[in-house]
């Protein structure tokens, strides 16, 4: 399509930019603009290889022009959460701001302000940087630590070998899909999370080769059966003792690759006795594992055997089985599988060298971006006792706050062992009290707190609970860049419009509230006059095209994924087994975590071990609340995101799984209205009964927008309502431990 | 010359895009009009599950019962590329007339919420072909699962499959869709099947 062609009624044009969505994918946008208004928004289409959206952002239309959203600053006016609201001036607003700012300051310090931006419009001027040059310029804050989705893999990656971990959701990882003759899904639903297209494509590929596809999940998921599936129903928060009765199993029947774990593991000894059960005296056997997961114990050692003996095994270990009370140790667990089998594939040219160019994106995204100071908070602050080597002392600091943990921590401040006591909480593009576990003790939080504010697009669950919303505009009508995030494109994106209403960027409600606050040096460049000199900067170190052709296409892959190429074979080559080719302590994979064992922390055991959790069948609270509750992404929303889209709402009904076996002892029948409950919260939620989950389990999608009804039940659907405000030792999120009853309800 | 659709079951993940892109493009509002549709079959006992998607809209039948039945001859089937348009000028509306809609076994005619609503459906994006665009659906999809034009250059490329999962081949409408299609093991039982949009709660 030319890209300004003339309708009937003016000149339309075509503006490409990247949907920039919190499900982590960076799918291009080619929005149509007419008098100032988007008409219609496509897919890149340009090639066999395009990179095509999914129908969340061929449906961003509608959030752009949502009857509901927030145009205007508003005040509370009633108590928290009463819903009560009142327009006012964006120069009311922010005069309220500083002065609340200042009052904190001054009263408790600047620890006492909390802030988090979560990764909803993830782009680089508009995002974390803003708020946090802002805040450090007033004099500091507490920020938060670790992430939401991945930290149980975040601890485990580090720990083992060295580094971040690997994606296996990013567009970055689809061409390893391509040559796989065996994928095994472990808690991996690409269709389903929908981070970018690109994975599920390269699947679908993969199975037209013959690829033979497992899923252990306790769900039979959309990408088990699109992908032919082999299901393999397992137990929530057991899935690390079945790892171990795969090594078992690999180890005994000698199918692992020994030459590999001579050269690039640690502690392959400590490990063994582990599995063989010489240290504790329980040997960790497919019988073993299969009194705690519900595999039956063949099925386990035939996918020991399956994934141990196929060249081109891929093992897709995704998050959410990591979102559980030890989730570390199902990504400990995990990586061990791999790296016994030979499975982890060795950096070319070590640790620290030879970087992909991927890689060298993700280190170029802040170049020329504006500067991000030191946090005056964290200055004298120690490093926390769980540190991990690839943060810097800043994200180490134990000044910060666990992200899981604003709750707790806005309740119990310092007498709960918190740096501070935390009064002015600002959450910024984060549904959070929706989001994080055990939504009503987030209400009871942000109740606490002596002031809320919220910058957003909607009048979220959590703006609710706002002392002041601010009203920010989308990413289609604002410039700005961005890089990496698991696709490995560089993009610069144009505004498509204007802001509606008086909604504003980030960056510019910053700007403005810097002003308000005394600060004069926070921003002497327009959107246009940053993208321009990062461009200049970045067009040094990567070969890329001028500002005006680059802006115009909206970016580039950095490769894109090649749908005809194969992967290249990862062989290591002889000469690189003496090089220290893993940042960790020893140089090579540790199986035995040094790091680990220096923590000393009876929960972090330094080999991979199955450690039951609480809320587990065998909890005596599992009397009163006998089902599982598993948490899983929702098709139609990006976590929150979305859910009040009309277009999207008509294809998917917010329903609690549960097995038949499990529902007619209770009398319930298909689309019966059902309390869900346990000590966390109430619910109200249709029934769908279903063969597709594990007996023993139900599901309630995460991401339904809080609701609570006069009797303090939730009408909304949201999972957190039921969930609780911990993590796992290492600091992971942990939905999906929870225990649930569920009975008729009332409508 | 008959233009049509090309449907890989096996490729369908259940994703939807063909759904909105649609809406999008043509700019239908949710509720009871949608033009493209997924129907979703659920087989099989636990652990043993089988399920498949199917794409439904507007088969631009040779032989459409719509055209032949609607009383004010609102519906052609166009000589050109045999696609089955309507002129909703012309058209008496559900209220007054609705035959189209009982007479299309596969639920093509689509009617919006509005009193005196007038037919409305799948027109093959006749108005992107003009511009040498493919269907908004067809271009739209994420697994290049769908494929549309003539019947004769589809056929050459992807054989003459007539059914899938979940449909069914009526010789007397002759629709003009092929299939790669998905099938099952064995004789599963159904378990469930959903439309979506549910045409029974978005009317």
């Amino acid at each position: 399509m030319p890209e300004n062609h003339t309708s009937e009624t003016g000149e339309e044009k075509v503006v490409r930019t990247v949907c920039a969505s919190h499900c982590g994918g960076t799918c291009q946008m080619k929005v149509h603009v007419k008098d100032g208004k988007i008409t219609r928004i496509e897919s890149d289409d340009e090639s066999e290889n395009a990179h095509r959206m999914c129908f969340r952002g061929r449906a961003y239309r509608q959030r752009v022009y949502a009857p509901d959203r927030l145009l205007h600053p508003v005040k509370r006016i009633g108590p928290r959460g009463s819903r009560e609201f009142t327009r006012i001036s964006w120069d009311e607003a922010l005069d309220t701001i500083a002065d609340k700012l200042k009052m904190v300051k001054e009263t408790y310090g600047n620890a006492a302000i909390l802030h988090f931006c979560s990764m909803c419009d993830p782009h680089v001027l508009h995002h974390v940087n803003s708020f946090h040059r802002l805040l450090c310029l007033f004099g500091g804050y507490t920020a938060p630590w670790g992430t939401i989705s991945n930290e149980g893999d975040n601890f485990a990656s580090a720990m083992t070998t060295g580094g971040r971990p690997t994606t296996h959701e990013g567009g970055s990882q689809a061409q390893a899909y391509l040559n796989a003759k065996l994928i095994i899904m472990w808690s991996f639903n690409p269709v389903t999370t929908l981070q970018g297209t690109t994975v599920s494509r390269s699947l679908i590929q993969a199975k037209e080769a013959g690829a033979k596809f497992y899923s252990v999940d306790p769900r039979y998921t959309d990408s088990a059966a699109a992908f032919d599936a082999k299901w393999i129903p397992i137990r929530p928060c057991t899935d690390a003792a079945v790892f171990l009765a795969m090594a078992n199993v690999i180890i005994k029947e000698n199918l692992h690759d020994q030459e590999y774990i001579d050269a690039y593991t640690f502690g392959y000894d400590s490990y063994k006795d582990h599995v063989l059960g010489s240290d504790d005296g329980i040997e960790k056997t497919p019988e073993w594992a299969a009194e705690i997961s519900g595999i039956p114990a063949d099925n386990i050692a035939d996918l020991a055997r399956a994934y141990a003996t196929t060249e081109g095994a891929y093992l897709a270990t995704n998050l959410a089985a990591g979102r559980t009370a030890f989730g570390e140790q199902y990504h400990r667990a995990a990586l061990s599988i791999q790296a016994i089998t030979g499975n982890i594939p060795i950096p070319k040219g070590g640790a620290g060298g030879g970087a992909s160019q991927f890689q060298e994106l993700i280190r170029m995204s802040r170049l020329g971006t504006p500067e991000r100071p030191k946090n005056p908070v964290e200055a004298d602050m120690p490093l926390r006792w769980n540190k991990l080597p690839y943060r810097g002392p800043s994200v180490n600091s134990s000044a910060r706050v666990n992200v899981n943990l604003f709750s707790d921590a806005l309740l119990k401040g310092k007498a709960g062992g918190y740096a501070a006591d935390y009064k002015f909480l600002w959450l910024s593009n984060t549904n959070y009290l929706n989001q994080l576990g055990e939504a009503n003790k987030a209400v009871e939080a942000f109740n606490e707190a002596e002031f809320v504010l919220v910058t957003e697009q909607f009048m979220t669950a959590t703006a609710q609970y706002a002392d002041i919303v601010l009203p920010v505009c989308t990413f289609l009508e604002r410039n700005d860049l961005r890089t990496g995030f698991g696709s490995g494109a560089i993009e610069f994106l144009g505004k498509a419009i204007e802001p509606l209403g008086e909604s504003k960027s980030q960056l510019d409600i910053c700007s403005e509230l810097a002003l308000k606050l005394g600060i004069t040096d926070y921003n002497d460049k327009t959107d246009e006059e940053w993208l321009r000199h990062i461009h200049a900067l970045w067009s040094e170190k990567v070969d890329m095209p001028d500002y005006d052709t680059l802006l115009a296409r909206g970016g580039m892959y950095f490769p894109p994924v090649d749908y005809s190429a194969s992967e290249p074979a990862k062989t290591p080559e002889p000469e690189e087994k003496e090089r220290k080719l893993f940042p960790t302590p020893s140089g090579k994979i540790e199986l035995f975590s040094q790091l680990v064992d220096g923590m000393n922390h009876p929960k972090i055991p330094p080999v991979p071990t199955y450690i039951e959790t609480w809320e587990s069948l065998n909890d005596p609270l599992a009397e009163k609340y006998p089902l599982q509750l598993t948490t899983p992404h929702f098709k139609r929303r990006a976590h929150s995101q979305f859910d009040n889209l009309p277009w999207l709402q008509e294809l998917q009904t917010q329903l609690v799984s549960i097995n038949p076996v499990d529902a007619e002892p209770r009398n319930i029948k298909e689309g019966d209205m059902v309390k869900v409950f346990n000590d966390s919260g109430k619910m109200l939620i249709p029934a769908n009964i279903t063969e597709r989950i594990m007996p023993g389990v139900v599901a309630v999608p995460q991401g339904a927008w809080f609701d609570l009804d006069e009797n303090g039940v939730d009408r909304g659907g949201c999972s957190n309502t039921l969930t609780r405000n911990v993590t796992s030792p290492a600091g992971a999120f942990s939905p999906n431990t929870a225990l649930v009853q569920i009975e008729k309800g009332k409508g | 010359m008959q233009y049509g659709f090309y449907f890989d079951q096996n490729r369908c993940t259940g994703c939807f895009t063909c759904i909105v892109a649609c809406h999008d493009w043509h700019d239908v509002p949710a509720g009871p009009a949608s033009y493209v549709r997924l129907k979703t079959t659920e087989k099989g006992k636990y652990p043993d599950l089988f399920m498949s998607h199917l794409f439904m809209t507007c088969h631009h039948c040779q032989s459409p019962a719509c055209a032949s039945v609607c009383p004010a001859d609102a519906i052609t089937k166009r000589d050109e590329d045999g696609i089955v348009t309507v002129d909703r000028e012309a058209c008496l509306g559900k209220d007054a007339c609705g035959e189209c809609l009982d007479a299309c076994s596969y639920g093509a005619p689509q009617f919006g919420a509005e009193k005196d609503c007038k037919m409305q459906k799948c027109s093959l994006c006749i108005d992107r072909w003009a511009e040498g665009l493919k269907p908004a659906c067809v271009q739209g999809c994420p697994t290049w699962a769908l494929d549309a034009g003539p019947m004769d250059e589809l056929q050459a490329k992807y054989g003459e499959v007539k059914e899938a999962d979940g449909f069914t081949y009526l010789p007397e409408l002759m629709p003009s869709i092929i299939f790669k299609p998905k099938r099952d093991a064995g004789d599963l039982a159904v378990q469930k099947v959903r439309i979506k949009p549910d045409p029974d709660t978005t009317g």
